[in-house]
């Protein structure tokens, strides 16, 4: 009961001083609304990132030239490293008993698709082998994948991602037609499943050709040849890793005193790379957001002490007529509280909303981050609780014949 | 039982490494119902005295007792419920808040000690009433003038039904005609069963009393009953 008339004490005090509210108010709004823009984009970069690797599948890894490259050193030393070779895959094949698939991929950017009239320039074009599609997450959704058959005598047949569909065959059904990948002629057989796009990147931009249709094509991958393989389960990944790296190094002549001159991939491992990097990114850009928070903190604190001298009569007439010392306390504090949680509310609105826009603009999807909300709350209240309080104590303090005679 | 007994008390402060005595051992007695004017000097001490009996402030040494109950030693939220409860301050410069209207003024003491909403309205607007000021009570301070805004200060002293009104100079800002109202309603209060404590340095003022304690370098100089003839008109024979 009390605590509610004080409270619309406070409250009063704070719309008789509007300007002053407002400006206190936007000191805790530009440093919640920054620590929360940065919250929530961040979170939706990890989500968009994750959902990216999600394609992998947790059974599934990958046997690269390059691998993960952590420093400019194993980047240069990488580079220096010899390709893999498409032999390699029959060798795991054979060789490892915990591995279930294995396919060689490789992949061009620099593609030119024509449809009649309709041009697409950089398409990711995967040349895969046919059971790709039983290890990566990408699912059938009309027509048919290609065949062993199909790669093996090196058909001219496309299996396109719906984009490709939306873009280049508008109001047509592309199974039957030919496309054009660099000016040759390609059928297509088949339509993914929608994957939707994440982290800037359309998944269903891509087409997938026979290996050895790219490799006639764009000619041997070189370097860029990736070697998919799935385990026989989630747990059987780590032994199925170990003999992947076995059989590469035997076949690569790795002595066994040297580090391996390929790299294995796993989601797990990019996910922990990227976690790395994201709390690197969060320790950093909230720590400098929150520089803008604790100035807001100093702010509210400064107004209060302002105000609190400058109704030093008005504490003195309301302890003269019986306000206790914690009426005048949780009539500051409210004070203090009201414009940091108001202003932190205004905060999280602003903040949520600007990181939507930046998100959007990035292309990436997102959820509203639940936790960047109770951040922005507990932050704001702390602030309001911690550079209210002083003030309010002086108040609370204040010896009722010295107010009252304060002029 | 004497309202107010005050037993030997001092008031030292300390000013830097000088001791200042504003109270060198007073000794007062006033009974319910009484009306005293407290008269000095400035600088004799008379404001600190009030601070003291109004509980706005304890004693360096000596004991207080307000009704009974030992003050001299009391926490600064014990005084806080006695100033709240007992007593009705009515200061020279009115002391309302600024951007209150006349009825949050009077209503504000209630709030302190956790009157309910329905109780609050009824015994503003009858203090209110009991000044004449029922039809300004949505009034601001800066829309009334200074006799009005006095018994709107007077209104919040009386809300509480208190056992002691004390005023510091409550005609100090007025002038003489709205001055000679207010002293008319102080003797109106009386009448109507108040215990009342006027400081003025003014004798005019000071005989609207029925007696008067003079304070000169911190000790009671005088204590007076004021004569029958010099008395004041108190209110109704005008």
């Amino acid at each position: 009961m009390i605590f509610w008339e004080i409270f619309k004490m406070a409250a009063n005090a704070l719309r008789i001083n509007r300007m002053r509210t407002i400006l206190t108010l936007l000191g805790v709004i530009i440093g919640v609304s920054s620590v929360i823009t940065i919250i929530s984009a961040l979170d939706g970069l990890e989500q968009s990132i994750k959902s990216e690797l999600e394609f992998l599948g947790p059974s599934t890894f990958i046997a690269t030239k390059m691998g993960i490259i952590m420093s400019d050193e194993d980047f240069f030393e990488a580079l220096k490293r010899k390709p893999l070779k498409y032999e390699y895959v029959k060798a795991i094949e054979e060789g490892c008993d915990k591995c279930v698939k294995v396919a060689a991929s490789s992949n061009a950017f620099n593609t030119e698709i024509k449809y009649r009239n309709n041009k697409l320039r950089n398409v990711l074009v995967r040349g895969s082998e046919y059971n790709i599609i039983e290890i990566i997450d990408f699912e059938l959704g009309q027509g048919r994948f290609f065949t062993h058959e199909e790669d093996l005598t090196r058909r001219r047949v496309a299996f396109i991602g719906t984009t490709i569909q939306d873009e280049l065959f508008p109001g047509v059904d592309p199974i039957g037609k030919s496309l054009k990948i660099n000016n040759i002629k390609y059928k297509v057989i088949g339509i993914a499943k929608k994957k939707g796009s994440s982290f800037g990147n359309d998944a269903d931009r891509v087409i997938f050709i026979p290996y050895h249709t790219f490799v006639k094509q764009f000619g041997h991958p070189r370097g860029r040849l990736a070697i998919f393989v799935k385990a026989n389960s989630v747990e059987d990944v780590p032994d199925a890793m170990d003999q992947v790296r076995v059989i590469l190094r035997a076949r690569r002549h790795v002595p066994y005193d040297k580090k391996d001159d390929f790299g294995m991939v796993t989601a797990d491992a990019v996910m922990a790379v990227l976690n790395d990097i994201t709390r690197f990114l969060r320790l950093g850009l909230v720590g400098i957001s929150s520089i803008a928070l604790i100035v807001g903190g100093i702010i509210i604190m400064n107004i209060m002490m302002v105000s609190v001298t400058e109704r030093t009569r008005e504490i003195g007439i309301r302890k003269s007529i019986g306000a206790r010392q914690k009426d005048i306390l949780l009539q500051f504090l409210y004070e203090s509280l009201i414009q940091s949680l108001g202003g932190g509310l205004i905060g999280i609105a602003i903040g949520v909303i600007l990181g939507k826009v930046l998100i959007s603009l990035m292309n990436f999807n997102m959820t509203p981050s639940v936790f960047a909300i109770v951040v922005g709350l507990t932050i704001s209240t702390g602030v309001g609780l911690f550079f209210g309080i002083y003030p309010a104590m002086k108040a609370a303090k204040m010896q009722p014949v010295k107010a009252l005679s304060f002029e | 039982m004497s309202l107010i007994e005050t037993n030997n008390i001092w008031k030292t402060y300390e000013m830097g490494a000088v001791q200042v005595h504003a109270l060198r051992g007073i000794s007062i007695e006033i009974n319910k119902g009484d009306y005293i004017a407290i008269m000095g000097p400035s600088g004799s001490g008379k404001s600190t005295l009030m601070n003291l009996v109004g509980c706005l402030d304890t004693p360096s040494k000596g004991e207080y007792y307000f009704n009974g109950s030992r003050v001299s030693q009391m926490e600064e939220d014990e005084l806080a419920m006695i100033r709240n409860k007992e007593i009705g301050f009515v200061f020279q410069t009115f002391n309302l808040m600024p951007r209150a209207t006349a009825f949050h003024n009077v209503e504000l003491p209630l709030i302190y000690n956790g009157t309910s909403k329905e109780e609050r309205e009824k015994k503003t607007l009858k203090a209110l009433e009991a000044v004449d000021l029922a039809d300004r009570m949505t009034h601001r301070p800066n829309e009334l003038s200074g006799g009005q805004r006095q018994r709107v200060a007077i209104a919040r002293a009386l809300v509480n039904e208190p056992s002691l009104i004390l005023a510091d100079e409550p005609t100090g800002n007025l002038d003489t005609k709205t001055g000679l109202e207010i002293m008319q309603l102080f003797s109106r209060l009386h009448k109507e069963g108040n215990t009342i404590i006027i400081v003025t340095h003014e004798r005019d003022v000071a005989t609207y009393a029925d007696r008067i304690l003079f304070i000169r370098d911190g000790r009671i100089e005088k204590d007076e009953i004021v004569s029958r003839n010099e008395k004041k008109a108190n209110g109704t024979d005008i």
